[in-house]
């Protein structure tokens, strides 16, 4: 019976290796919409990363970090913009687990999408890790 | 005030030493005050410790040009004041007679600001502000240096410690601004009122505000000046009682409030706002929309009227209260499309934290897309975040759209809501829909019974079957999802069989010339996009049993032409164009859809071959349609549909 | 090996494999990565703004 788990351990690096070569699917005409979408709405954000009114948060969103640098009369347009963002983002991460037949990689691919925006997110922007607001 | 000692010393050299042992007051104390007056007629005033508020300073000086003590009548001129924290001296001129204790007191700031005040005998304070800079304030209280403020202050100020205050004054160019900046004001200018009273242990007061320049965001609200405010309440043992506050406020007949501050903590214990006749085409954008949808605030509609009621209790939601007046709402499609609507809408709608509610309105309509929806009553029974309908039928066309145990969660966050309950459609005539959708005419009726009807914020499930019976059979969905319902990805999958549809009625319908026979129809994996299809696996091949099987030569161009260049009639075109129908023994046409590519088919499904048949002729005379290109293009394809129902398509036939 | 404890092995065995497969089903990293990596330069459009510096340096080579 000991045998059991070692042959699991086998299977399961065998399967490992199988999926690891696999792609992620990303080009469902809904992501190519969210795409889009984000692709406009980035440059009206861009500005707002570069003056660190808007930042990236650790959990795949984007969040308001400081908005005083914004004239008063648009801080109410910067939070609309931020939420329109984050409805599209999350809806980027579930359309993408559901693309390639995973819905419950929502998470994974939040996850993901999470560190890349960070990590190459420009310098001067500001970022979320470890809980605290980080100028890049 | 209390003037503790007066001890009097004349020195040997010649210099008058007159020390004060504590002056007491709440906005200020003295400790060891010590006037010397050195010959030359100047004076000089040492305080051992200060404290202005809650701010303390140890060994204070200040040197007066001149200065004098003349029976109990201390005076100086020209002084001046270094304070560690302020930025620049102060120049104070002061005549203070400590057995009458009346004076005055001249301050003036390097930037032009001044504070003139009289200490009459009575004990009360008169003192008039001029320029008075509000970005000074954080030096004096360093609890304000987070809120940055600033503007100028002019204002007139009457205060008796035990009888009464009255504050008189403008605010210009007000401004604040927290770190975050989450709430800010600028370019403020504010009329201030306050009159107080002390009624035995309790001071009584009214007050005005007029805002007349400027704006504010309190996020996530951005407000403009024009409310104007009108209150009055006491202030009992450290409680700010503001007992009625009334408001006004564009597009509110009336807005009335009462709070409960807290003046220890600076925190509001209870507050309740009641609202009377908010036209909700003005509040519904500014003050609805930021926290409803802030996402979809630009496309979010509102009309009619709003009253109601909101009490907080420690800055916890405890009661809201809405009463609606033939209101509307309409949400326009995330494609600029029409959306969806309801309205007039009227009835009342209460929550209570903790408490189980019911509300009832009546809906006199909506709109869903194209469709237009009747008149229903709603009823609901709200705990907490969670909402159960009662039985709800929405009048569709000639049918109805019933839902059945509709509960609706809001879960903990604003993104975790979930919905589920079951859905009957009660028979819709095809004839009313498709008139309505603007789709060709069709005769049928469409109904459907979905058990399993479930909704989160990224996708709504429809466990259950459709059915439309239309061309003499029927369409049959199953698996019908609308995915991200509220974004741009919005898109909607469903399967879809049809079984022995009316090819004559069909090809009629289309204008696609003319075929009689039957068809049975496999869609898989229908994924559609606003409406266009974008990915699919469907199969239509000839019904089994035995009936007439002609077509038209129209038909066989129009077919042909579908297929592209490279389909052929498998007939000499002279002898096509003898007859005007031909017998078919079989019309099969598969088509795979994937970015953007339709991979055909035709009867036999040997996806192999080169060359592919379309329809097997049979009887006289007979022909062959055989496709030879078996990827299109999808674009390519819908376009040469639609050329060929509007009657323009070229045949292509060699 | 006696044929009964052969049947338990292979009993163990199919168990075991069929625990395997539903481990199987697991989150492609790398994959995703790489995918959200293009997805960012689409959304961020990070190759024109790195051909926009690019420019200046071609200019310099000019003299």
């Amino acid at each position: 019976m000991k045998l059991a788990p070692l042959i699991c351990a086998v299977l399961l690096s065998a399967s490992l290796s199988v999926a690891a070569q696999g792609n992620l699917e990303v080009d469902s005409p809904a992501i190519g919409a969210l795409k889009q979408s984000m692709h406009q709405r980035h440059s009206q954000l861009a500005p707002l990363y570069q003056s660190g009114a808007v930042g990236l948060a650790g959990d795949g969103t984007v969040a308001l970090h400081s908005a005083g640098s914004v004239p008063l009369a648009q801080r109410g347009q910067v939070n609309a913009l931020i939420a329109a963002e984050n409805a599209d983002r999350r809806a980027l991460y579930r359309e993408i687990a559901r693309a390639n037949g995973h819905p419950e990689w929502e998470s994974d691919v939040r996850n993901t999408f999470a560190q890349r925006w960070v990590q190459r997110a420009q310098s001067g922007w500001w970022v979320q890790q470890g809980g605290g607001w980080v100028q890049k | 005030m209390a003037l503790l000692s007066l001890p009097l010393t004349a020195s040997a050299l010649g210099t008058l030493v007159f020390a004060v042992g504590r002056v007491e007051h709440p906005a200020f104390a003295l400790q060891g005050l010590q006037f010397d007056f050195p010959a030359g007629g100047r004076a000089r005033l040492s305080i051992a410790r200060l404290r202005v508020v809650d701010r303390h300073w140890r060994n204070v000086r200040l040197d007066c040009a001149h200065g004098s003590l003349d029976g109990a009548t201390v005076r100086c001129e020209g002084g001046v004041l270094r304070l560690a924290g302020l930025p620049h001296p102060l120049q104070i001129s002061f005549q203070l007679d400590l057995a009458a204790r009346a004076g005055t007191l001249g301050i003036a700031m390097p930037d032009g600001a001044r504070l003139n005040a009289r200490l009459l005998t009575d004990g009360s304070v008169q003192a008039t502000v001029t320029g008075f800079d509000l970005g000074v304030l954080p030096a004096w209280l360093p609890r304000l240096k987070a809120w940055s403020p600033g503007g100028r202050f002019d204002g007139e100020l009457k205060w008796h410690p035990t009888r009464m205050f009255e504050l008189k004054g403008r605010l210009a160019g007000g401004a604040f601004g927290s770190e975050d900046g989450l709430r800010a004001a600028e370019k403020v200018a504010l009329d201030v009122r306050v009159d107080a009273a002390l009624k035995s242990d309790r001071w009584e007061w009214t007050a005005e505000l007029g805002w007349r320049d400027g704006a504010t965001y309190l996020h996530p609200f951005f407000i403009e000046a024009g409310p104007s405010l009108r209150a009055h309440g006491q202030v009992q043992q450290g409680v700010l009682d503001i007992r009625e506050a009334s408001v006004t406020l564009e597009g509110v007949e009336q807005l009335a409030a009462s709070a409960l501050l807290n003046l220890h903590t600076g925190q509001f214990d209870r507050v309740a706002v009641a609202l009377a006749g908010a036209d909700l085409a003005v509040v519904g954008p500014r003050w609805l929309a930021p926290i409803m949808a802030p996402a979809a605030g630009g496309r979010l509609r509102f009309a009619g009227r709003v009253s109601g009621a909101l009490e907080f209790e420690h800055g916890r939601l405890r009661l809201l209260d809405a009463v609606f007046d033939e209101a509307g709402f309409s949400l326009v499609g995330g494609d600029g499309g029409p959306g969806l609507a309801f309205g007039p809408l009227s009835g009342y709608v209460p929550w209570r934290d903790g408490l189980p509610t019911r509300g009832a309105l009546r809906v006199g309509g909506g709109r869903w897309q194209k469709l237009a929806l009747g008149a229903f009553d709603l009823g609901v029974d709200i705990d907490d975040r969670r909402i159960r309908f009662d039985r709800l039928r929405i009048p569709l066309l000639d049918g109805a759209l019933v839902f059945d145990g509709l509960v609706l969660d809001g879960g903990d966050t604003d993104t975790d809501w979930t919905g589920k309950g079951s859905l009957v459609i009660e028979p819709l005539s095809m004839h009313l829909l498709t008139e309505a959708l603007d789709l060709p005419s069709m005769s049928g009726v469409l109904s459907g019974s979905i058990p399993g009807l479930r909704a989160s914020p990224g996708e709504v499930v429809f466990d259950g079957t459709t059915v439309v019976s239309v061309f003499d059979g029927y369409l049959r969905a199953t698996g019908l999802r609308v995915l991200e319902p509220f974004g741009v990805g919005s898109h909607l999958t469903a399967d879809i069989e049809a079984h022995h549809l009316d090819l004559a009625q069909l090809t009629e319908t289309f204008s696609f010339g003319s075929i009689t026979g039957f068809v049975d129809a496999d869609v898989r994996g229908l994924e559609l996009v606003r409406w266009r299809p974008t990915g699919f696996d469907a199969k239509v091949s000839s019904s089994e049993g035995r009936y007439p099987r002609r077509i038209s030569q129209r038909a066989v161009q129009n077919i042909s032409s579908l297929g592209g260049p490279g389909a052929i009639a498998a007939i000499q075109r002279s002898l096509l164009g003898f007859f005007d129908t031909f017998g078919y023994r079989e019309i099969g046409l598969g088509c795979v859809l994937k970015a953007g590519v339709c991979e055909m088919s035709g009867i036999d499904g040997n996806a192999e071959a080169e060359r592919f048949v379309i329809v097997s002729g049979g009887g006289i005379p007979a022909l062959d349609v055989i496709g030879y290109n078996r990827r299109v293009d999808w674009r390519e394809l819908v376009e040469r549909l639609q050329r060929v129902i509007a009657g323009n398509a070229a045949a292509e036939v060699r | 090996m006696s044929p009964s404890l052969r049947k338990l092995f292979l009993g163990a065995l199919v168990l075991t494999t069929s625990a395997c497969v539903t481990i199987n089903i697991y989150f492609p990293a790398a994959a995703a990565e790489k995918a959200a990596d293009r997805i960012i330069d689409e959304v961020w459009q990070l190759r024109e703004g790195a051909a926009a510096p690019a420019q200046p340096s071609a200019e310099d080579k000019k003299p």
